[in-house]
Parts: structure tokens; C-alpha cells; sequence
């Protein structure tokens, strides 16, 4: 792809982004115009007060605490799980990896339901502990992932894809162990395991971001490496890849990504496995294109999948993982259907 | 690039792969390593491309150890094309040759001008330059290991290992690369080690062979000097014709199935058969198999049949190349006539030099001996001018004639019973 296609790409997928981010902030229960929304926002970012002049406080307010963080949380995430996915199909060469195949988003999801069974049991405000406890979920199973899958110093992709299904389903049943004891506060881990972005605001969206920030940032930087290892692992290495090390940089960094997503917004399906098969479909294989071009395309989608979940039953909120299961399965059924030859990577 | 490889072992877990390989390739030299399945060279060769570690011995490269080198500096003086590289994802030609500038570029850099120099005259080299815009996943076996190829060349190596480059390829395109291959080493001063499976393609393209035999170095160094009947029989277990490439000269292989020295039983029936010109190669083959005690002659050196008879280990008269047969060796031949069963006479062309031959023929005849002639198209074969075809006629009133090989080999049956494998005995031994 040209440089000037390249741009024109990005320039296209930033607008449609901006786009989506202003009319998702501007739907909702309180219809609020584009072009207020649009004011408020550019008002807040830029000190112009004279902006916000006629625009009711309680409007503002409902832009600017309410609705505008958690779309812009919304289009973090959906990056977020895009990124992951690439990383990890490019890093296995396996259409089926994403961050939940692994185990990675499972041991996050179990480390949030830890936490919130911790804080019903000792009744401590364990609230703030819960993305901690992501974290360190999804580092241990990866860690059981990986070591599983070890062979000889080495992790071949079978072994890793096999480690990552037993160690979901184990912590599936983890998981459903911890619901059936907590009881009454059932309904909160489920919702959590469904995905969603509900009650989500600034603090969340300031946790989440600096980790999405350094591993697109480790991703982008090992792009060549990640086209280079679709050859092969052999091939790569003879081409002066250091398969291992690289392996571990980007596993890590692509888990750092899926615990910091997981959470803040649960288990969020399909969009890590999606995003980058539908991405590759028009820009081709190449990483360096592959990468940014998924980031903007998971953003703008999970803005609108969240838009979907809070109106679609208005007043009631539906889990917006529900929403990305229900367009991600058939969309994937259509693309390997379709594209039978892409998708056999 | 010089590659000096010595003492090298390696194991997996229990089983050992390679025990002990020493040898060395010189700068610009075409090494060929040959063996059959399991023999180790794969091994070898991901030993030296340092995919395996070897758990003893050493590879030098050039004046340094292989495990000193970077990765980046190990893919700049060493590319490898491997066996069969599966390209699934589209990346088009032009993207994967630009692939082999990688150990060259920085992870903060993009390529530079020189690097699209250089990835061009590769593809131009290894004749892909129509290509660089399809995807790899359209091309057909030859081209895209014509790219691959391309994609080594783009790494500037000064060394290039290929694991059996042209195993999924037609003729055609197995004498393309190795072509491409070859001049690189004669022309381009590239050291080339590759592994082959085809011992005549080897042959004939290396420059030296490292013959393995259960992880060891059965032979090594010219192909002459590697490719025998003796190092053949034992490392594959088969029987071959070695023979000079009929214009270069280099050693080629003919196979020579299912040989098995049977007629050296003395229970077989003795048959003796009057050939020569290449009438009487099929005949030896089929008879030698179904295990009679086959005798020939009297044949020139260098006929085609006597070519035969040599390399089925039957037993021949043999007179000097392009001479007549003389009566010393017209005696020897009816000695043999007097111990067979019976005499077959194949098709064979009538000269004055081998008159004798059908003289001999007629001997046994009028001894009684069953004579068969074959006469299966039935052309006229006398170039003598009359005495030939006289005599032919005589041992025909006295012989059979027979139209058709497989009435032959039919006749023969119900003449002289073979002994069948030991298979009916069993019941009698209770």
C-alpha cells in the first residue's frame, strides 16, 4: 500500500471515529443535539466558556461526566481488544487466537471476580482492587499458559492454543464456583463477565489508557518482526529474528492490554477476534498497516456496539458483550464462508 | 565464505541423529549432502543453519564460530530456503523478498532506496520480476520457490542452504533452480550446501557430495568418488547402474529393481540365451527375476547387453569391444550351450560378426537341445546378405519359434518347473 493510500486511510478511519465518538455521546435516554454535544465538548477541551453560554448546566454535565467518558472508554477498549488480537493471530499464525482462546482475558476475569467475592466475604471496600486483581490474573495465567505449553525452551503454537483452552475452561469453572458462592451478589459478576461499560468514567478511562498507549507502542515497534514470523518460526530466525525473545515481548504486551481492557469493562467477546480478520480482508497482512488501522476500526465498533446496548431496551442496559457476540459470531461465520482462503492463515 | 564443520553429534533425547560429522565446503563451492530418509541431513543442515544446537563438535563460519554471531549479523552472511515454505497469508512477491532485508534494517527505520535496489535485482536474477505484484498464495510450486529463493538472495548472503529445494517440483522447474543455483556458486562466489534427494541431480550439479548413512559420513568429496554401485548398494540398500552422463560425463544412476540373486541356485533350470544389440536386456531382466540360471553370450564389451548381463551379475562370454567373435570364445559359449537346459535366441540383428552365435545355436539344435527363437517383429534383421537369414532358417526348422514374450516365459514354465518359495513345504516338515 502507497504512503498516500496509507494517509488517506487513516485520515478516513480518525473522521469516522471523531464522527462516531460525537454522535454516540449525543444518543441517549435525553437526546441531546450533535451540535450542542459538539459544543460542549470542544468548550471543555479548549477553556472557551462563551461556547457553552445557552446549554444548560445539567446537559453539560451529562455530556462531560456521564456520556463522553465512557465512549471514549468504549473506543479505548475496542482498540484495546483489536490490538490484542492482532498481536496475538500475527504472534501464533492462528486465526483462532485472541485474547480469550489464550486464557489471558479468563485469568483477568477471574482476578475481577476474586475481588469482588473478597469484598462480599470481609466486607472491605475492595473496589478499587479490582483492576489490580485483573492484572494479576491475567499474568498468572498466561504464566500457566506459557509454561504448559513449554517444550524444550520452546512454545509451539499447537501446545500454547491447547494450554489456553484448558486453563479458560478451568477458570470458567473458577469463576462459576466464586458466582454460586457469592450469592446474592451474583448479578454483579455476571455482569462484569458479560462485558460492559456501565457507571464507567474519567478514572477508569485514565487507568486503562497508559497501557493501551506503550502496548501499541511495543506492538508497532515489532511489526516488521510480527510479518516476518507469518513466515514461519524457522524462517524468521534465519532472517535474524530472535524468535523467542520477541515471542515473550509480545505476548506480554498484548496481555498487558487485554488485563487493562478486561478491567475496567469485563469480558468483552468477538471484537479482538473480528477487528483484525475484517481489517486484514482490505489492507492485506502487513503489520504495519494491520496494527493502527485495527486500533481506529475496534474503536469506532465498540462505540457503536455500547450505543446499541443502552438503547436498544431503553431504560434497561444490556451487557455490551452480548451485543459484540451477537455481531461478531455471524460476521465470522460470513468471513469464513466467504474468504475461506484469508482466514486459513 | 568457507564453512569447516567438525566432529559434529547431535541427539534427539535418546536417539542419535549425527555421530561425528566432519567436512568441509570452500568458498564458491556447490555441496550436495545425500543419504536416505532419517540419514541426518535435514539435521545437518538445521544444525548449520543454527535452528538445532549441536550437542558436541563445531561449525566454523568463515573464521568464526556459528554460535558467536548475531542474529542479525547470522541472517546477513547466511540465508536458508527451506523445504516448503507454506505461504498462506497474501503478502504479495515484492512484500516477501523485501522480507530479506530485515537483518538490515532497524526497528525504527523504513526501507531505504538501496534496499528496493537490491530486492529488485533479486527478483530480476531469479526471474520474478513479472511477479512482484502477485500474491504469493497464487503462485505455483516453482515460482514461489523461485521467491523464496529471491528472498534469500535479497539477505546478501555470502552463504546459501537449501533443504531439497526442487522435492515438490517437475522436472522442469528442478532443473530451473538448480540451474539459478549453480551459477550463483560458479559465478557469484556464493558457498551453497544443499540437501538433496535426487542422487542424479546432485551429481550432476554439485560440486562435492556428503553422503550420510545413519547419522555418519558414509562418503564424501566428487561425485565419482561418491556415487558407486558399493557406497549406493549399502547406504540404500538397493541395486544401481552407475554410469557416466552420456555428454558431461558425471556419474548417473539407474535403478535396477527387485534383483535378487536367485539364479545362482544350482536347482534353478540353467538356461543359456543367444543375444546382443540390445535384443536380450528385457529378456535377462525377466528371466533373472522369475530365478532361472541364466548364462549369455558370446557378447561384445560395451554392448548394450552385455551392459545388462554385467549389471544383473549373470554370467557372459564377453569378446573385445567391436570385434568378431573368435573361435576361443565360440568354444566357451558352446561349453555353456552343452551345460543349459535349453538356448533362447532373441531378436537379434545378423552381422558377420556374430554368425557364430547362430552357428552355436544350431549346434545345440541338432544335439536335441530345445532351441526357442523369438520372433516378435519379425522384420528382416539379416544385414549379411543371404548367409544370415540361411542360417536362421536352419536352426528355425529345428527350434520353436515363439511370437510373443509371454509365451515364452509360459513354454519355459511348463518346461522347467521353478522352485516356488517355501511356502507349500510348511505342511510336509509335520
Amino acid at each position: 500500500m502507497s504512503r498516500k493510500r496509507k494517509l488517506l486511510l487513516y485520515t478516513l478511519l480518525l473522521v469516522v471515529l471523531i464522527i462516531s465518538v460525537v454522535a454516540a455521546t449525543a444518543i441517549g435516554a435525553v437526546a441531546i443535539p450533535p451540535s450542542e454535544t459538539l459544543r460542549v465538548i470542544v468548550s471543555r477541551l479548549t477553556n472557551w466558556e462563551q461556547l457553552t453560554q445557552n446549554i444548560p448546566e445539567t446537559t453539560v454535565a451529562i455530556i462531560w461526566n456521564l456520556r463522553l467518558p465512557r465512549v471514549i472508554l468504549g473506543a479505548l477498549i475496542g482498540s484495546s481488544l483489536a490490538l490484542a488480537g492482532v498481536g496475538f493471530q500475527g504472534l501464533l499464525r492462528n486465526p483462532l487466537a485472541d485474547p480469550f482462546t489464550i486464557g489471558v482475558s479468563s485469568g483477568a476475569a477471574t482476578g475481577a471476580a476474586l475481588a469482588m467475592f473478597l469484598r462480599q466475604l470481609t466486607g472491605l471496600n475492595f473496589t478499587h482492587m479490582i483492576p489490580v486483581f485483573a492484572f494479576i490474573g491475567a499474568f498468572i495465567a498466561l504464566f500457566f499458559v506459557f509454561n504448559l505449553a513449554k517444550i524444550g525452551g520452546q512454545v509451539p503454537v499447537v501446545t500454547l492454543l491447547l494450554a489456553g483452552v484448558v486453563v479458560s475452561s478451568f477458570l470458567s469453572a473458577v469463576i462459576s464456583l466464586l458466582m454460586v458462592l457469592a450469592g446474592e451478589d451474583m448479578q454483579g459478576i455476571f455482569f462484569w463477565l458479560s462485558g460492559g461499560l456501565v457507571m464507567r468514567s474519567w478514572p477508569q478511562l485514565w487507568f486503562v489508557a497508559p497501557y493501551l498507549v506503550i502496548g501499541f507502542l511495543i506492538l508497532i515497534s515489532y511489526a516488521r518482526d510480527l510479518n516476518v514470523l507469518l513466515l514461519g518460526e524457522e524462517t524468521a530466525m534465519n532472517l535474524g529474528v530472535n524468535v523467542e525473545q520477541t515471542k515473550k515481548i509480545l505476548l506480554v504486551a498484548a496481555s498487558l492490554i487485554t488485563a487493562a481492557a478486561v478491567s475496567v469493562s469485563g469480558m468483552i467477546g468477538f471484537v479482538g477476534l473480528i477487528i483484525p480478520h475484517a481489517v486484514r480482508l482490505v489492507t492485506g497482512p502487513d503489520h504495519r498497516i494491520l496494527l493502527p488501522t485495527s486500533a481506529l476500526v475496534g474503536a469506532s465498533f465498540l462505540v457503536w456496539a455500547d450505543v446499541v446496548a443502552r438503547t436498544v431496551l431503553s431504560p434497561q442496559e444490556i451487557p455490551v458483550g452480548i451485543i459484540t457476540a451477537f455481531v461478531g459470531a455471524p460476521f465470522f461465520i460470513y468471513l469464513l464462508r466467504k474468504k475461506k482462503k484469508e482466514i486459513r492463515l | 565464505m568457507k564453512i569447516e564443520i567438525s566432529d559434529l553429534t547431535f541427539t534427539y533425547g535418546e536417539h542419535a541423529v549425527l555421530r561425528g560429522a566432519t567436512f568441509s565446503v570452500p568458498t564458491g563451492s556447490f555441496l550436495g549432502i545425500i543419504g536416505p530418509n532419517g540419514s541426518g541431513k535435514t539435521t545437518m543442515l538445521k544444525l548449520m543453519s543454527r535452528l538445532l544446537k549441536p550437542k558436541g563438535g563445531c561449525i566454523l563460519l568463515g573464521e568464526r564460530a556459528l554460535e558467536e554471531f548475531g542474529h542479525k549479523e547470522l541472517a546477513r552472511t547466511m540465508a536458508v530456503v527451506a523445504q516448503d515454505t507454506t505461504a498462506a497469508y497474501q503478502f504479495t512477491v515484492e512484500d516477501i523478498v523485501l522480507m530479506g532485508r530485515a537483518p538490515y534494517i532497524g526497528r525504527f527505520q523504513s526501507e531505504t532506496t538501496e534496499d528496493y535496489r537490491i530486492v529488485h535485482h533479486a527478483l530480476e536474477i531469479t526471474g520474478c520480476t513479472h511477479l512482484r505484484h502477485r500474491a504469493v498464495t497464487e503462485l505455483s510450486g516453482g515460482e514461489r520457490q523461485r521467491v523464496m529463493i529471491a528472498r534469500a538472495l535479497a539477505q546478501e548472503p555470502q552463504v546459501l542452504l537449501l533443504d531439497e529445494p526442487t522435492s515438490h517440483l517437475d522436472i522442469g522447474y528442478q532443473q530451473e533452480i538448480l540451474d539459478l543455483v549453480k551459477k550463483l556458486s560458479t559465478v557469484d562466489g556464493l558457498t551453497v550446501v544443499a540437501v538433496l534427494h535426487d542422487l542424479n541431480l546432485a551429481a550432476y550439479y554439485c560440486h562435492e557430495l556428503v553422503l550420510l548413512h545413519q547419522g555418519k559420513i558414509k562418503a564424501c568429496g566428487l561425485p565419482q568418488e561418491v556415487i558407486t554401485v558399493e557406497n549406493i548398494e549399502e547406504v540404500y540398500g538397493t541395486r544401481v547402474l552407475v554410469t557416466p552422463h552420456p555428454v558431461f560425463g558425471t556419474p548417473q544412476i539407474s535403478l535396477l529393481p527387485g534383483m535378487l540373486n536367485r539364479h545362482k541356485e544350482q536347482k534353478a533350470p540353467h538356461l543359456h540365451l543367444i543375444a546382443g544389440g540390445g535384443s536380450g536386456g528385457e529378456l535377462m531382466r525377466d528371466l533373472n527375476e522369475a530365478g532361472y540360471y541364466l548364462t549369455t553370450g558370446v557378447l561384445n564389451v560395451g554392448d548394450s547387453d552385455w551392459e545388462a548381463a554385467r549389471a544383473l551379475d549373470i554370467p557372459v562370454i564377453a569378446e573385445v569391444p567391436f570385434s568378431g567373435i573368435t573361435e576361443e570364445r565360440h568354444r566357451e559359449n558352446l561349453a555353456l550351450v552343452t551345460e543349459a537346459s535349453a538356448v533362447i535366441v532373441a531378436e537379434i540383428p545378423l552381422g558377420h560378426g556374430n554368425l557364430l552365435n547362430l552357428q552355436a545355436a544350431l549346434a545345440a539344435a541338432e544335439a536335441g537341445k530345445p532351441v526357442y527363437l523369438l520372433e516378435e517383429k519379425q522384420q528382416n534383421r539379416d544385414f549379411t546378405g543371404g548367409a544370415g537369414a540361411q542360417l536362421l532358417a536352419a536352426v528355425k526348422e529345428k527350434g520353436i519359434v515363439v511370437r510373443e514374450k509371454t509365451r515364452l516365459y509360459q513354454l519355459l514354465k511348463d518346461e522347467y518347473p521353478l522352485e516356488t518359495f517355501g511356502v507349500e513345504k510348511k505342511g510336509a516338515a509335520h
